[in-house]
């Protein structure tokens, strides 16, 4: 929007709340990027929205610092702290248009030019593509348009952050997209500080810069949407994330000549893999669509049988297989047609594998292949 | 509800599914008897019971809002229509903990349901209506508002415990994987009526309505208005995006005049970006709008002229959607033609001869 507001920087530090006996969120530290598009992502009861509404200052923290541009914030109202918030039910005042709604919040700052200030509800109207209902009473906009207001409303004033609350889980599905694409299109025109809450992992994924990961009140991974997805830190991340999420099958690593391996069940040849003390107990992580499924067997494939075959996202097949007495997700590519009874073959590339110790945290190790030893 | 009629398999996982307030949950009412009928039979096992109260027609029932009772602990909770149909808590135990570790409830049985979690309570609920010693159940849209992790694996639970007991169920919901990964059999409820039922799978890779292909699938179908047009004995159909021969259904008549008003649709699959292209294929020049990642996968919102299109990607395709001209290709042969005036399949795209 090319607007002066200026883009603060915010650092939660050490921050913490408690709601009797439970532990809302345990001393969390944290810097956001500024003019980035934060996620805080989790289950529900993981403490996102706890955290945001600290940040926000409609939560005290029970210890623990909110700041913004290094400045502690955490004893200012919510309206001295300079945010725009959404929620996830558009707050907009009916009986006004969407124009003198957007205008409202704007009244108050009396350093800006009647002109100036018409010209942020235009940009805001734009970006948001509410050009065509500007001069339309609110009462009278859907669902999904009044949200948009309500979008509009909290980017005109251009505050030092934006705060978003699950702002499209109330929308039914084909105008959700609708607001995820104006979502999208304004975090990249706005480079504003945005911290959005969500229980919704597509939703994250398509609109993070950078993804904060909560279960239990504490942070679990911080990345970019493909680097929590296709690394987690966590076993936690791993079953979060995806459609259905990572199979965990239990290994046992092993020294055979010498070398540390990994084999069956998922391995028919001995994998070596590098970066552990000794023989060890492990879990093995494969994304259901990264297992590799045929007709006949290969160098490295287990035989397995198929124990059940849907058609899900995009005519793909999920498969439960049973792999040595253990079942195992695999999503295939669209036009297979697997039956029910059918034995298969799985292959699972070490690449496309997470190592989790029996606690659930990833263990660093390199892999390689019996084959490339030679 | 107009003159709805349907076959439920049985031993089977029998889905029915439509949009919100199609009367998915009166159907299940009219089954149970909460409802009375104002015209037809509900026929099980081939007799009428249309004159049977509910409990006479031992359907077990779990209801798409549940309350649990505060005060009781999970496992009177669950045992609570076994006693009310008057059978003794020793015979009822046996049942309640047999349903409880189907559905990895035991450890809870003791608590009550202040103590449990919203995925806790909603097993305890589905438990209760499962804990009745009958063969057919209905479950109205019980997973409807979880999170799609407890969704997830509530799932798996529900396929094997239908397995395990050798049950009838017949189940509503508005979601279309949750159709497409329990059902066994599905009923496509629309407008009161039950426009196709099937295979779960025939169902989807052949619709025979278009509410179904458009019901049945994610992401949505792309669909577009177009005319079949008749050539000296060549079938085309025509839309804003495409032309492509197409072969009429059997029973089709050609001679339906100049043209005839369709609908074409084109699952989200089908429609392919990133492939060489092929001179056979119908090649429509689009825009990205939107990528949505969901993870294993990309769906990709398309502007093809005034059209919103949708395709979906699997992430190692690796196709660059930041690409100028990028070209969506769509074979013949997976575009399937409805007719405007009672939108069943009278066509499918190709003229037969595949390659």
């Amino acid at each position: 929007m090319g607007g002066t507001g200026a883009v603060a920087e915010l650092e939660v530090r050490k921050i913490r709340k408690e709601f009797g006996s439970l532990v809302a969120v345990r001393d969390a530290s944290l810097r956001f990027d500024s003019a980035r598009v934060t996620c805080l992502l989790g289950p529900s009861g993981c403490g996102k929205t706890t955290l945001m509404r600290m940040i926000a200052g409609l939560e005290t923290p029970t210890s623990g610092d909110v700041l913004f541009d290094g400045k502690p914030v955490t004893s200012l109202s919510p309206s001295a702290r300079d945010i725009g918030m959404v929620f996830q039910y558009p707050v907009v005042y009916q009986g006004l248009t969407a124009r003198q709604n957007i205008m409202l919040p704007l009244r108050s700052l009396r350093t800006l030019s009647a002109a100036d200030r018409s010209r942020r509800v235009d940009d805001a109207l734009a970006i948001l593509d509410l050009r065509d209902v500007a001069d339309t009473d609110v009462g009278r906009l859907t669902h999904a348009l009044k949200q948009k207001v309500a979008v509009a409303r909290a980017i005109a004033r251009q505050p030092h952050i934006i705060l978003m609350d699950e702002p499209v889980t109330n929308i039914d599905a084909t105008t959700k997209s609708q607001l995820k694409y104006a979502l999208r299109r304004l975090t990249r025109e706005l480079h504003q500080t945005i911290v959005y809450v969500t229980h919704d992992q597509t939703e994250a994924m398509t609109l993070a810069d950078e993804i904060l990961l909560m279960n239990e009140g504490e942070i679990v991974q911080r990345g970019s949407p493909r680097e929590v997805y296709n690394h987690p830190a966590h076993r936690f991340g791993g079953w979060f994330l995806g459609n259905p999420g990572m199979n965990f099958v239990s290994h046992r690593v092993e020294k055979r000549a010498g070398e540390l391996t990994l084999g069956r069940p998922l391995f028919a040849r001995d994998t070596h893999l590098h970066g552990l003390d000794g023989e060890t107990d492990v879990i093995v992580g494969v994304r259901p669509e990264s297992l590799a499924i045929a007709g006949t067997a290969s160098e490295n494939s287990v035989p397995a049988r198929i124990k059940h075959a849907a058609i899900v996202t995009g005519g793909q097949q999920l498969l439960a297989l049973e792999v040595d007495g253990r079942t195992v997700k695999a999503k295939v590519p669209a036009g297979s047609s697997y039956r029910i009874g059918e034995d298969v073959h799985v292959t699972c590339d070490p690449d496309d594998v997470t190592l989790f110790d029996t606690d659930g945290g990833k263990l660093e190790v390199i892999f390689r292949p019996k084959a490339d030893d030679a | 509800m107009r003159a709805l009629s349907t076959t439920l398999e049985s031993d089977r996982f029998n889905v029915v599914l439509g949009p919100p307030g199609c009367g998915k949950s009166l159907l299940l009412r009219l089954m149970t008897g909460l409802e009375p009928a104002d015209a037809g039979a509900i026929l099980i096992d081939g007799r009428d019971v249309g004159d049977l109260s509910p409990g006479e027609r031992n359907i077990g029932y779990v209801p798409q809002s549940f309350a649990l009772y505060p005060h009781y602990r999970v496992f009177d909770n669950i045992a609570y229509p076994l006693t009310l149909a008057g059978s003794r808590r020793r015979d009822a135990e046996g049942a309640v903990r047999r349903i409880a570790e189907m559905l990895r409830i035991e450890a809870l049985l003791d608590k009550r349901p202040d103590q449990l979690s919203g995925g806790e309570k909603q097993r305890v609920a589905i438990a209760r209506g499962l804990v009745k010693d009958t063969t057919l159940f209905v479950l109205d849209d019980p997973l409807t508002g979880l999170d799609f992790k407890l969704r997830e694996q509530l799932f798996d639970d529900l396929r094997v415990m239908r397995e395990a007991l050798g049950a009838t169920f017949v189940y509503t919901t508005s979601d279309p994987l949750e159709s497409l990964i329990l059902a066994d059999h599905v009923h496509l409820l629309n407008d009161g009526r039950i426009v196709e039922a099937g295979p779960v799978e025939a169902v989807y890779r052949a619709p025979r309505h278009l509410h179904s292909m458009q019901l049945l699938g994610f992401p949505r179908t792309n669909v577009l208005a177009g005319t079949l047009e008749t050539n000296s004995g060549r079938v085309t159909c025509r839309t804003e995006l495409f032309e492509v021969p197409v072969t009429l259904s059997d029973g089709e008549a050609s001679d339906f005049g100049a043209s005839r008003g369709v609908k074409a649709g084109v699952r989200a699959e089908h429609l392919v970006l990133g492939d060489v292209l092929r001179d056979r294929n119908v090649h429509i020049p689009v825009e990205v709008v939107l990528a949505e990642d969901l993870g294993g996968e990309l769906v990709v919102h398309l502007d093809a002229g005034e059209h919103r299109l949708i395709t979906v990607l699997r992430h190692e395709r690796g196709v660059d959607l930041d690409e100028r001209d990028l070209i969506a290709q769509v074979a013949p042969e997976s575009i399937i033609v409805f007719d405007d005036e009672h939108l069943q399949c009278v066509a499918s795209g190709g003229d037969g001869r595949r390659g």
